[in-house]
């Protein structure tokens, strides 16, 4: 749902100089957040791609053309088996965080949309109390050290598993759908299960992937629960900021192994490396989230 | 057609049975509905409200050894010390100067990016920037803090290169106690500006066309019609977030600061979650770091019932 200025559709009226000037502030103002947002991800790009006996300043290699530069980083990154170690682990905690999320929250989502259900409002505090009132992090450090899940990369999605924000948005969804549906279902001797999973989950594929999407950067990008609950087995978050923490590559041992290129450049790839999943996977579900974003924020 | 007709046949049986029944049957008519509600329940007991039993130890001289339960109470001993600590002053005024701050940078230009987004007329140049502003949110503070390193490096940096070529000295912003709150301030503008923007595009989308229409047959230009229709239409969205967020103004953003800081520049850096992490789990002082983070929670509560309240009571949107 993009907004789409509709209003000026119906422009017939002749645009005056105000309205020209508009539009050119409009523009500048357009291209220069173009601009701000584009600088610091190319010089990114560009430190990945240099080549190890380069000379010049940064700011001159955002200018330099493309065939002089050189893949070496990358080729090192993808050599080296601590960093495949890496991308695994984390792809394995995408993968379990958002099955065991959806799991958990799709179903209490739907329970608390239950407007008629007995006991909605006991519910409904449950949910909301530990939302309002956060104890911090000293105290869920010790719950996940006593249930065992130290060094279980399951440590790092689990207290996360329900974000109570992400049910609200989900259960505003599921109140929106009109109750003449899930009655009527009811009505024909479906049980709750069937309404959910034959009425409302086929009308909520935008919240579901929305929602889904939102886990999975959170568990994607999360590097904090990895690095107090895993001692090996470390996902790409905690590997990236090693590598870039470490002022000279010899600093971090096993990334000593990665050949020639130069540790600025190798810390660039590293950094767009981990991006890239998330760049990649972004257009496919952008429709989707916008959508969800947009129905959820407009509440009922 | 079929509502109206349960409804006619619940309220015979109301007549005819005592209320107590009702709610029985009600009960069992749901049940399939308490079975989908229970492993969720289950979670939230062990996951969310174990940590508030566990948050006892804020009142105990916590000893790993003898656990949550089996430490010995000391009142508001631990309290008692961050209250009177030298950083006490120090962490609160940090972390209401960056929540401020992020609130005050943000939202100006998040508005004003709404509002050229659903103005622009090429729709070329609108779908590119409002695909590109959205992408920072999804970058963790991980890879911004590569990207942040590329551009603030002191040797290499893009932004001291041009310092250099304009003559200046170079700066090292994330160690220099000077220029590292704004770093903070803009980094986090820079990642979330687009994201911030989607909730007052929202807004911009409901507004009912006809007014335009009436606007421009009265002769009026894209100026005042942004003056007069659009700023007036989201004008209750943007006293929600800022109520909202003032609810939250205890949390100045964790993962960017921990990511970001260094022991240089603690003093202007240090914000009370990260003094909670650094003396809870590198200092192992467990019951003085809980009676901090519930110190924030309680104060947390406050704010955000109250900002809930208020938003309600102003403008009809709240969280819950």
């Amino acid at each position: 749902m993009a907004a789409n200025g509709k209003h000026l559709k119906h422009k017939t009226v002749r645009l005056t100089k105000a309205d020209h000037v508009f539009n050119v502030v409009v523009d500048i103002f357009m291209i220069f957040i173009l601009v701000i947002i584009i600088i610091p991800v190319w010089s990114t790009i560009t430190l990945s791609f240099r080549p190890n006996d380069y000379l010049g300043s940064n700011l001159e290699g955002m200018f330099l053309p493309p065939w002089e530069w050189s893949p070496d980083a990358y080729t090192a990154l993808l050599g080296n088996d601590g960093f495949l170690d890496a991308f695994l682990n984390s792809f394995k905690i995408l993968i379990g965080g958002v099955a065991t999320a959806l799991i958990l929250t799709i179903p209490m989502a739907y329970v608390l949309s239950v407007q008629s259900l007995p006991g909605r409002k006991i519910i409904n505090l449950i949910v909301i109390i530990p939302y309002v009132f956060n104890v911090g992090m000293i105290p869920t450090y010790l719950l996940v050290r006593d249930v065992g899940l130290m060094n279980h990369l399951a440590a790092v999605f689990v207290p996360g598993a329900i974000s109570t924000y992400n049910c609200i948005i989900m259960r505003q969804f599921f109140i929106g759908i009109p109750n003449e549906l899930k009655e009527s279902a009811r009505i024909d001797g479906c049980s709750e299960l069937q309404v959910l999973f034959r009425i409302i989950l086929p009308l909520s594929k935008a919240i579901v992937m929305t929602i889904g999407l939102y886990y999975g950067v959170s568990f994607w990008n999360d590097f904090f629960n990895a690095m107090l609950y895993l001692n090996d087995n470390q996902p790409l978050p905690i590997l990236l900021r090693n590598i870039l923490l470490a002022s000279g590559m010899n600093e971090y041992v096993e990334v000593n192994a990665f050949g020639n290129a130069p540790v600025s450049a190798i810390k660039a790839a590293s950094v767009f490396m981990s991006a890239i999943p998330m760049v990649i996977a972004y257009p496919f579900i952008q429709k989707y989230f916008t959508k969800g974003t947009l129905l959820g924020s407009v509440k009922g | 057609m079929s509502t109206l007709k349960t409804k006619g046949k619940s309220k015979d049986l109301v007549l005819q049975r005592p209320l107590k029944s009702k709610l029985r049957r009600e009960i069992v008519r749901h049940r399939s509905v308490y079975l989908l509600a229970l492993l969720p329940l289950v979670y939230y007991i062990i996951f969310k409200y174990v940590p508030i039993w566990n948050a006892q130890i804020a009142f105990k001289d916590f000893k790993a050894i003898r656990g949550v339960v089996g430490s010995e109470w000391i009142g508001l001993e631990n309290f008692r010390t961050f209250v009177n600590s030298f950083y006490f002053w120090s962490l609160l005024r940090n972390t209401v100067m960056y929540s401020v701050g992020k609130l005050i940078i943000s939202l100006p230009l998040s508005i004003v990016l709404a509002i050229c987004i659903y103005e622009c007329t090429k729709p070329g140049l609108r779908k590119v920037v409002q695909t590109l502003a959205y992408l920072p949110h999804f970058l963790s503070w991980v890879i911004m803090y590569g990207i942040l390193l590329s551009l603030l490096a002191p040797g290499d940096g893009v932004v001291n290169d041009i310092i250099k070529l304009l003559g200046g000295k170079p700066i090292d912003f994330l160690s220099n106690v000077k220029a590292f709150p704004w770093v903070v301030l803009f980094s986090d503008a820079w990642k979330e500006m687009g994201w911030s923007a989607i909730i007052f595009i929202a807004a911009l989308m409901g507004i009912d066309v006809s007014l335009f229409e009436a606007a421009m047959v009265e002769g009026a230009n894209s100026w005042q019609r942004v003056r007069y229709i659009t700023f007036p239409a989201i004008m209750p969205v943007i006293v929600t977030v800022v109520i909202l967020k003032l609810g939250t103004i205890l949390d100045a953003g964790f993962n960017q600061i921990f990511m970001l800081y260094s022991p240089q520049v603690y003093s202007v850096a240090d914000i009370i979650d990260t003094w909670v992490y650094r003396q809870g789990l590198l200092e192992f002082e467990f019951g003085l770091a809980t009676a901090v983070g519930l110190f924030k929670g309680v104060f947390g509560m406050i704010l955000v019932l109250f900002a809930n309240w208020l938003s309600k009571k102003l403008t009809e949107n709240s969280l819950f």
